[in-house]
């Protein structure tokens, strides 16, 4: 998995590639207390070239959200899913907490 | 059928991906369905790691996949603690986010993704894990 962060004022844009598993995920949560520790809190996360996401993935996520909702503060939403990898956020029943926009155009628009 | 044997890490688990994604390729599924597959696989392998081998590094994961009919069988045997993922209760996903339980969301994956999900323990042979999917499933 590599990531690139890119920030547009408020709001962050992590592009993730590759496989999001229990190899890489902690790397990628790691990368993503780092940015709400600098107070960042804002986050798309460009899944377009996401090829897999296991439940670790997947709870990374879904813990973000919750930390968000128990500090009444911060956002998340995905770009560019691929119905394979969104897929498990249905299975789970995850997919209704998360706004999903094709890409990262609609997702800057609709932020 | 085909046989590999892993080191049982995280990074490994791209590997036994890749290895298990040929094998349904062969085997004809749909490209849902070897998602399907690669998500069981990978789930069964985390939990050999976090669970029977309580960490990494501590021992073998062997994989054994057979092409049979209408689908595909893939045997996960390593040598690490009994774990039962039946001991595992399924987390309630309709119950409120601020309470629910997230544990055990990699079996409820198992189970719902595969057809046959069947665990067996021996002194000798230690964890085996037996998944069955069927196309059309």
């Amino acid at each position: 998995m590599e990531f690139i962060i890119t920030e547009h004022a408020q709001i962050d844009i992590i592009k993730i590639k590759g496989r999001i598993d229990s190899y890489s995920a902690p790397q990628l949560e790691k990368a993503i207390t780092a940015l709400i520790e600098r107070g960042r809190s804002q986050f798309i996360i460009d899944m377009e070239e996401v090829t897999f996401i296991s439940s670790s993935g997947i709870l990374l996520f879904v813990n973000l959200f919750k930390q968000f909702l128990r500090e009444n503060e911060g956002k998340i939403a995905f770009s560019g899913v691929s119905d394979l990898v969104v897929s498990g956020f249905k299975l789970a029943g995850f997919d209704r907490l998360f706004e999903f926009f094709p890409n990262q155009t609609s997702a800057l628009d609709h932020f | 059928m085909k046989t590999k044997s892993f080191p049982g890490n995280y990074q490994n688990l791209e590997a036994i991906s890749n290895f298990i994604v040929d094998q349904a390729q062969e085997a004809d599924f749909s490209s849902h369905e070897i998602y399907a597959i690669q998500t069981a696989v990978d789930e069964a392998c985390s939990n050999v790691i976090d669970h029977a081998y309580q960490g990494e590094n501590k021992g073998l994961i062997n994989i054994c996949v057979e092409i049979i009919n209408n689908g595909i069988k893939i045997i996960i045997q390593d040598d690490g603690i009994p774990f039962d993922p039946e001991d595992v209760p399924e987390p309630d996903i309709t119950s409120p986010l601020e309470i629910r339980e997230e544990r055990g969301l990699g079996i409820f994956f198992m189970r719902k993704l595969m057809d046959e999900v069947r665990f067996d323990f021996s002194q000798t042979i230690g964890n085996t894990l037996t998944l069955v999917k069927f196309r059309g499933g």
